[in-house]
């Protein structure tokens, strides 16, 4: 009856030698043939284990298992969706209609899941070394219970569990990971087919779901919440449930040391919409907020550029030709670049001002010192004025974003080690760290960690209360840089610069701004350092851009004007460099 | 992201993760093998958003240090400990040291630093790695023996006395014979202390006082030690002599005096003979030993103060000799630009060429020093620039430079012309200009 519990044990008795073992009733073993208790007792497993409940399903007692009390087997995408879930709660507590995280994040979190076959499949991603003890059929049919909980679910999300019987293999794995999966999650083979789950995963779906519900929130805003810490990503594991044990190997997987670029972010999410094989997202009209039309308007605000420009920059908009909707809206048959709202529109802004003011470290200061003597009432926009007050708050604003990077802290309060060994390290050093903190906290009375304001959109204040950047220019007319030939409004200047164009194949030259720079106005140059640190973007990124949309206003001028004049035009097509594909629609 | 890709070492996921904006072409031609130019282009290493933070936060708190700003940079320092936690291992002893002394430089100049902040600081750096330990202690006791903790700082030192870590603590060895060493001299300064108080409060012979015997025996075995080492140990001679003269243990204290001044194992130390001098001086040493010693120092320091006395033991012996080597002496003493406008210096050398005069040959004495000399030395005294500053302000200096000027520097030419009035040898300054 108890040999169950005895039958392995097969140490000679101290007393007797016997080998012959029982088990009393305190648990504890005992010679049968002399009766001498040992100090071993007999191992407690509970077995009764069921799959997809969330109350706790195993103790072991003993020095087999290592599990710990309360604790539960999870996989490393709940995990991830855990992390989801927070940084959609937080986007929602900031202003986002809540139609994004229940129609668009849910269902995109799901339709990743299926395509990378981590869920709601038949034949989930697994490495052969991990074996299911149980019978396959449990596995599949844990797979059919969680989509038919799926389908049961509303906004709230159930973890789909679907591991069944595998308490035993996975105890072996459990020893290097809180997770179960974690070791085969960053398996050399799962890793190369790139459909697994990431941090930076994490914000590129959350770009997606924003762009599909057509939130006014661009990438480069998305990106500033996240480093302000609204939105979390950095330690977004601490908000993890208690019974999910991060050790180990996990560590790897949810801890950051940087978040993520513009570009970065983007890349993923292009590679991500068509893993996932999206249909057409919905349209992106021109009343849309993420519309340049729109979107510009925001640009300009921000930048304390006067209202009036804004006719400009839709009308450089319709003679790009990027008026139309279906340049902005993803499709995967016609459209299958991700389109970048935030600095398409920066970019527009950018060649407006280049064509109203020249920008060549000439034109634009004779055109403010006519403006200047013409202007009587102070009512004129004048750039010489604007550069002055926007130079002044820029490097006051960096220097504070400098301030604030210098603060921020990365470390979480509990950090995680990727070895039993270096715990103890983690928390002597993290012990050290902490004292040396409070005794400085101390004697400067000052609090811990970078104070989080108030999220906002704009990046500078303009007006005239206190904490303002400076004066509002929103309201200045541009009659100073404008004439009235043949009764319409155009721009004084009449010169337009472009950046010598050379031949280079497409596939390895990502950028030449770092050898152009050197070369360009110093205006134009600063404006684009202007415009890259309200989005936070490299300004080789945003230059770019700006090349695209200049090539898209010559394109259609050239193929609008069908004079002598296209000869010269399609003598500078030839030597331009050949566009990325799907985007020479002209 | 950085771990999981050491982990795993998937060079290929490194490329397209990478955030490549303006450098991918150097990139590539890093990567082919036909082309070894070095790239033009050298982009900062990709630097993760916690290095970029600590790299920022380490240039405000430069800042703020180098421009006084301690307020500041006490500000910054609240923030930058987080580095302590980074998990690579590379910078992680540099990082401590970084912190252990930024951390006290700015308790040392923050007004509102307290003891109890040194105290947290170098207890928690101190355990912080086993590279650092005893000089972290060692400069810990310092900070407290300067701010008068006695007791304290003997405390300290006791505790890294008894710290053993393997191989660790072999290695540093050097440090541990330091700590030994000022846990003697802290011995030495509670005996001190101990002595003052007997003698106010206790009428006995302190000389029989138990306690003030242990604290000399302490510290004597400890000092007694460092003196073997070769090094520079003058404040721990001084305190163990002073302790063997209180006892009056004499051939001790000779004997380590003589050691520290002649072992050649030690490096070269004026002060080891000023001491031996002082010594032997106070306790009634005959002319000729004390000479003995002046001469070694003259040896290594020509230039020294204790020269004069040297020149005077030579002036006052009997020995023909010793009055040219007493000439010599002060020469050579002159030689140097510190000992120009000393009265005493001339005085001597002026006595010594009165007594020299007795003798029949003393001109030829007197060229056989000077031969070497006769070249610049006008130059670097007997100037006309000279001549007016110190009619200015030592009139009596001119008085005996004057009367020696011809003796030392026989005139060969004259030159009428340059003779301006109270000048020493006007002529000699026309072949120098």
């Amino acid at each position: 009856m108890d040999d169950e519990h005895t039958a392995w044990y097969k140490e000679p008795c101290a007393l007797c030698s016997a080998v012959d073992w029982g088990v009393s009733d305190e648990g504890r073993f005992y010679c049968r043939s002399c009766h001498t208790v040992i100090e071993r007792t007999k191992e407690v497993v509970d077995s009764t284990f069921t799959p997809g409940s969330n109350r706790v399903s195993t103790i072991g007692r003993g020095p087999r298992n290592k599990r710990t009390e309360g604790g539960r087997q999870w996989m490393i995408c709940e995990g991830f969706q855990f992390i989801l879930r927070n940084q959609a709660d937080a986007l929602l507590r900031l202003g986002v209609g809540p139609s994004f995280k229940d129609e668009a994040l849910c269902e995109l979190w799901r339709l990743y899941l299926q395509k990378s076959r981590q869920a709601y499949t038949h034949n989930p991603v697994r490495t052969s070394r991990f074996k299911v003890r149980g019978p396959d059929s449990d596995s599949e049919s844990a797979a059919e219970s969680s989509v038919m909980s799926a389908s049961e679910t509303d906004g709230e999300t159930n973890p789909p569990s679907t591991i069944g019987s595998t308490a035993e293999s996975s105890s072996e794995w459990s020893q290097c990971s809180g997770s179960v999966d974690a070791v085969s999650y960053l398996s050399p083979r799962l890793r190369r087919s790139r459909g697994l789950m990431s941090m930076k995963k994490t914000l590129a779906l959350i770009h997606l779901a924003l762009t599909w519900s057509r939130e006014p929130l661009t990438l480069s805003d998305l990106l500033r919440l996240v480093n302000e810490g609204h939105v979390p990503y950095v330690n977004a594991y601490e908000e993890l449930p208690d019974e999910m044990k991060l050790e180990g190997k996990d560590a790897l997987l949810f801890r950051v040391e940087s978040v993520p670029s513009h570009q970065l972010v983007h890349k993923e999410a292009q590679s991500l919409v068509l893993l996932l094989q999206l249909p057409a997202f919905p349209p992106i009209s021109r009343q849309t907020l993420l519309h340049p039309a729109l979107l510009s308007l925001r640009y300009l605000t921000d930048a304390n550029l006067p209202d009036e420009l804004h006719p400009w920059v839709c009308r450089v908009m319709e003679r790009a030709g990027m008026a139309d909707q279906t340049l902005h809206t993803f499709d995967r048959l016609s459209h299958p670049v991700l389109p970048l709202y935030d600095v398409q529109a920066a970019a527009l802004i950018i060649v407006t001002m280049k064509l109203i003011f020249g920008l060549d470290d000439h034109a634009e200061w004779d055109l403010s010192n006519q403006t200047g003597d013409l202007d009587d009432s102070g009512n004129l926009f004048n750039l010489r004025r604007w550069y002055r007050l926007l130079r002044a708050a820029l490097t006051r604003a960096q220097q504070r974003r400098d301030h604030d990077v210098a603060r921020k802290q990365w470390i979480a309060e509990n950090p995680l080690s990727s070895s039993k060994r270096d715990k103890r390290v983690v928390v002597k050093r993290k012990r050290i760290a902490e004292q040396v903190q409070i005794c400085f906290q101390k004697l400067s009375r000052g609090p811990a960690g970078g104070e989080r304001g108030d999220p906002s959109s704009f990046r500078f204040c303009w007006g005239d209360e206190d904490g303002a950047d400076g004066p509002s220019l929103h309201h200045k007319k541009l009659s100073g840089v404008l004439t009235l030939q043949h009764n319409v409004l155009t721009p004084s200047n009449s010169t337009y610069w472009h950046p010598a164009l050379r031949a280079c194949n497409p596939r390895t030259c990502r950028s030449h701004y770092s050898d152009v720079e050197a070369t360009l106005p110093r205006t134009f140059v600063w404006l684009l350092q202007l415009f890259c640190f309200l989005l936070d973007v490299k300004p080789a990124f945003l230059y770019e851009e700006v090349l695209k949309v200049e090539r898209r206003v010559i394109n259609s001028t050239a193929a609008r004007s069908p004079e002598t004049k296209t000869g010269t035009r399609t003598r500078t097509r030839a030597q331009r460099r050949t566009p990325q594909r799907g985007q020479e629609t002209g | 992201m950085e771990d999981l890709e050491t982990e795993t070492r998937c060079p290929e996921d490194l490329e397209d993760d990478n955030d490549s904006s303006d450098d991918n072409s150097t990139k590539r031609r890093k990567k082919s093998n036909l082309l070894l130019v070095k790239p033009m282009f050298v982009e900062k290493p990709m630097e993760t958003g916690f290095q970029q933070t600590t790299r920022i936060c380490l240039e405000q708190i430069r800042e703020a240090l180098l421009h006084h700003r301690w307020q500041e940079a006490a500000e910054y320092m609240a923030y930058y400990p987080q580095i302590l936690e980074n998990t690579s291992h590379s910078k992680a002893q540099q990082n401590k040291e970084v912190i252990w002394r930024i951390s006290t430089e700015i308790l040392h100049h923050h007004p509102n630093s307290k003891i109890e902040d040194y105290n947290n600081i170098y207890e928690r750096m101190k355990h912080s790695g086993v590279k650092h330990y005893l000089m972290i202690c060692l400069e810990h006791s310092f900070h407290l023996m300067l701010s008068g903790h006695i007791e304290d700082a003997k405390r300290q030192l006791s505790l890294a006395e008894g710290w053993r870590h393997g191989k660790e603590s072999a290695a540093q060895y050097q440090r541990t014979k330091l700590i030994h060493a000022y846990r003697g001299l802290l011995d030495y300064i509670i005996w001190c202390d101990k002595k003052v108080t007997h003698c106010n409060t206790d009428l006995s012979d302190p000389r029989d006082s138990q306690e003030l015997q242990n604290y000399f025996r302490q510290a004597s075995v400890n000092l007694k030690e460092i003196l073997k080492s070769p090094g520079v140990w003058d404040s721990f001679i001084l305190s163990y002599v002073e302790m063997l003269e209180f006892y009056e243990d004499h051939e001790e204290a000779l004997q380590i005096l003589n050691d520290y001044a002649y072992d050649n194992t030690f490096p070269p130390n004026p002060n080891a003979h000023v001491f031996l001098y002082q010594y032997l001086k106070q306790h009634g040493t005959s002319d000729r030993k004390l000479m003995k010693v002046l001469k070694n120092l003259h040896v290594i320091v020509p230039s020294h103060e204790m020269m004069l006395d040297y020149s005077s033991f030579l002036l006052q012996s009997e020995k023909k000799s010793d009055l040219q080597k007493a000439l010599g002496v002060v020469l050579e003493m002159l030689d140097f630009a510190c000992w120009r406008s000393n009265l005493d210096a001339w005085k001597r050398l002026k006595a010594i060429i009165q007594k020299l005069q007795l003798q029949e040959d003393w001109k030829d004495v007197v060229s056989l020093k000077m031969a070497a000399r006769k070249d610049w030395w006008p130059a670097l005294h007997f100037t006309s620039f000279h001549a007016s500053k110190d009619s200015e302000e030592n009139p009596e200096l001119m008085e005996v430079k004057a009367s020696l000027t011809k003796i030392l520097c026989p005139v060969t030419k004259i030159d009428r012309r340059h003779n301006i009035g109270n000048t020493y040898c006007p002529t000699i300054i026309c072949t120098y200009l």
